[in-house]
């Protein structure tokens, strides 16, 4: 059973439609990133799915039944900005969440603010603190009281790149755990390095979801390089089922559909036109390159 | 869920200077305002002049037990802004901080976070009514000579009609709050209607209550619940007819006010149910 089903959502601000019928499974104990450039409906989707917004079209799920207030105490979540009293400190804020969300203990809130690094100034007001500590904050409520599902929307926000790693870890550690989180983020590298499912979404529209791993391997990329570019470019134009040919610095890359070729038999085929290669590796194509790829007009 | 909601609204205000600056502001006013009357009336009709005695004669001690229960509230009145700035503030701080949002999304229903507010107003009139109650027995202590029991409390009826005015001015205080979203804007329309504006109306229909056949003033938001505590038996006498009048018309009033305040909470429910946050 899936933590979240989304069901053909669609919602408009006056003309523009932020979302546009969406619809993708989030599976139990996955860490699920939700890609796209700004404005392409990511915090809208999260917001309609934690009642903040509501959908013009369409429904959603947790945990294969109708949403309720009882399904959000069970789920920490960021939405946007660290929404926080910013007259009161990280304890006292924490405190509200508790008595709100009824998830964690007075021991539990001494507890996430020592996982986020925030112990130390726990007891100063949240109009004191850095970006990235107000941001640690955020996800210090989020974290509170272990919720099986997180909700994260950019998560990294404001983070140094120490910051910035130790959410990584943190994320990685939880999906270990058994949690299920699901990040909005435009960090593509972010996403690759922690995810393992991916939906990505341009002005509010569905491009694609699943497996990471899936939705980057459509294509194969092989990099080929010799002495002579020019002879080897026209070769490998004759060789079978290439889809395109790039020309980089390294060389030139090549593309194939998934396993329709193989390295040994694009050597063996610039062998016979006499084109001997100094470099041919396997390109592992990247979060980013099929992003632009999906995203760009 | 009352338990749940008390102590978290309570959470938000416990450790909030502004609020309790506030709250100080009005236990300053309220005395303030009534001291300042109680010692004017006192140095007059002390006086060994003539007119002294006569004022004594024919006015009476406004704050002698039962009646200071009556004056206090109508002067208590004046400043019941004070608390609605509270009021105000405590509604938009939760959209300046997005943590409207941010309640809903922890776990609480939409009708949730508005019951908060209601507990919140509840409890700022509460808090209010115990000043003006302090005040008002204080003073009557200090001007009454010789008193009974049942003379105390002759007219603590102004104690049920001061909490239900104060909650009902503070109900349309949240209400502009969680309409305009802006704290500023907020406290100066709230402010600039029910200090100037209103007052100004008041007097115009009051003016052409003759040529409108009646005297509409008194449905306007504001005066259709300052007119439950009419002026003080004291100022009265100056306009007998008007003054009978006045408190003939009072359990109507009383009426309106409680419709309004039903009217006020339940547009705030369905307001912020329907509302994207």
């Amino acid at each position: 059973m899936a933590v979240l089903e989304i069901k053909n959502i669609a919602k408009s601000y006056g003309k523009i439609k932020a979302l546009d019928g969406v619809s993708f499974d989030v599976p139990p104990g996955s860490v699920f990133g939700i890609l796209g450039p700004n404005g392409s409906g990511k915090t809208t989707l999260l917001s309609i799915i934690l009642d903040v917004l509501q959908s013009d079209e369409g429904s959603y799920t947790w945990f294969g039944q109708e949403p309720s207030h009882l399904h959000r105490k069970k789920i920490g979540s960021l939405l946007e900005t660290p929404n926080v009293y910013h007259y009161l400190t990280a304890v006292q804020n924490l405190r509200i969440t508790q008595s709100v969300s009824g998830r964690g203990s007075e021991e539990e809130i001494d507890e996430v603010l020592k996982k986020v690094n925030l112990y130390e100034r726990r007891n100063s007001r949240f109009t004191t603190y850095s970006l990235g500590m107000k941001q640690r904050l955020a996800i210090a409520g989020a974290l509170l009281g272990r919720p099986s599902v997180l909700v994260l929307d950019e998560p990294t926000n404001g983070l140094d790149p120490v910051g910035i790693a130790e959410i990584r870890e943190l994320i990685k550690e939880l999906a270990t755990q058994g949690h299920t989180v699901i990040m909005a983020s435009h960090l593509l590298d972010e996403v690759e390095k922690v995810c393992d499912h991916v939906a990505i979404l341009k002005k509010g529209k569905l491009l694609t979801h699943g497996r990471v791993d899936d939705v980057l391997s459509d294509e194969e990329c092989f990099l080929v390089c010799s002495e002579h570019i020019p002879a080897l470019r026209s070769a490998m134009n004759q060789f079978p089922d290439v889809l395109r040919i790039v020309d980089t610095p390294d060389g030139i890359e090549c593309y194939f559909h998934k396993s329709t070729t193989s390295p040994w038999r694009i050597n063996d085929f610039c062998f016979e036109k006499g084109i001997v290669l100094s470099q041919l590796y396997t390109k592992k194509k990247r979060l980013e390159e099929k992003f632009f790829e999906l995203t760009n007009d | 869920m009352f338990k749940n909601i008390l102590q978290t609204e309570w959470l938000k205000v416990k450790n909030y200077t502004a609020f309790w600056l506030l709250i100080s502001v009005a236990a300053i006013s309220y005395p303030g305002i009534n001291a300042i009357v109680y010692f004017t009336y006192d140095d007059i009709t002390k006086g060994k002049t003539q007119g002294g005695a006569i004022a004594k004669m024919i006015l009476g001690n406004p704050f002698n037990f039962p009646e200071t229960f009556h004056t206090t509230a109508y002067l208590s009145s004046f400043f019941t802004f004070i608390p609605a700035i509270v009021v105000i503030m405590l509604i938009t701080n939760e959209y300046t901080f997005k943590t409207h949002r941010q309640n809903i999304i922890d776990g609480w229903q939409k009708n949730t976070f508005i019951w908060g507010k209601f507990v919140s107003v509840a409890l700022v009139t509460f808090i209010v009514s115990l000043f003006f109650m302090l005040v008002a027995i204080t003073l009557g202590i200090l001007a009454t000579k010789t008193y009974t029991l049942a003379g105390i409390f002759g007219q603590s009826k102004y104690i049920l009609l001061f909490s239900l005015q104060v909650f009902y001015q503070l109900s349309i205080a949240f209400l502009i709050g969680l309409l305009i979203r802006k704290a500023f804007i907020a406290y100066g329309i709230f402010i600039f209607y029910s200090l100037i504006v209103e007052n100004i109306m008041v007097a115009f229909f009051k003016l052409k209550a003759v040529k409108f056949g009646q005297d509409f003033g008194r449905l306007l938001p504001m005066e259709i619940s300052d007119r439950m505590i009419p002026v003080p038996a004291f100022l009265g006498k100056f306009d007998e007819a008007g003054y009978k009048a006045a408190n003939a018309a009072v359990n109507t009033h009383v009426l309106y006010t409680i419709i309004l305040t039903f009217l006020i909470w339940f547009l705030s429910f369905t307001l912020f149910k329907k509302r994207d946050l």
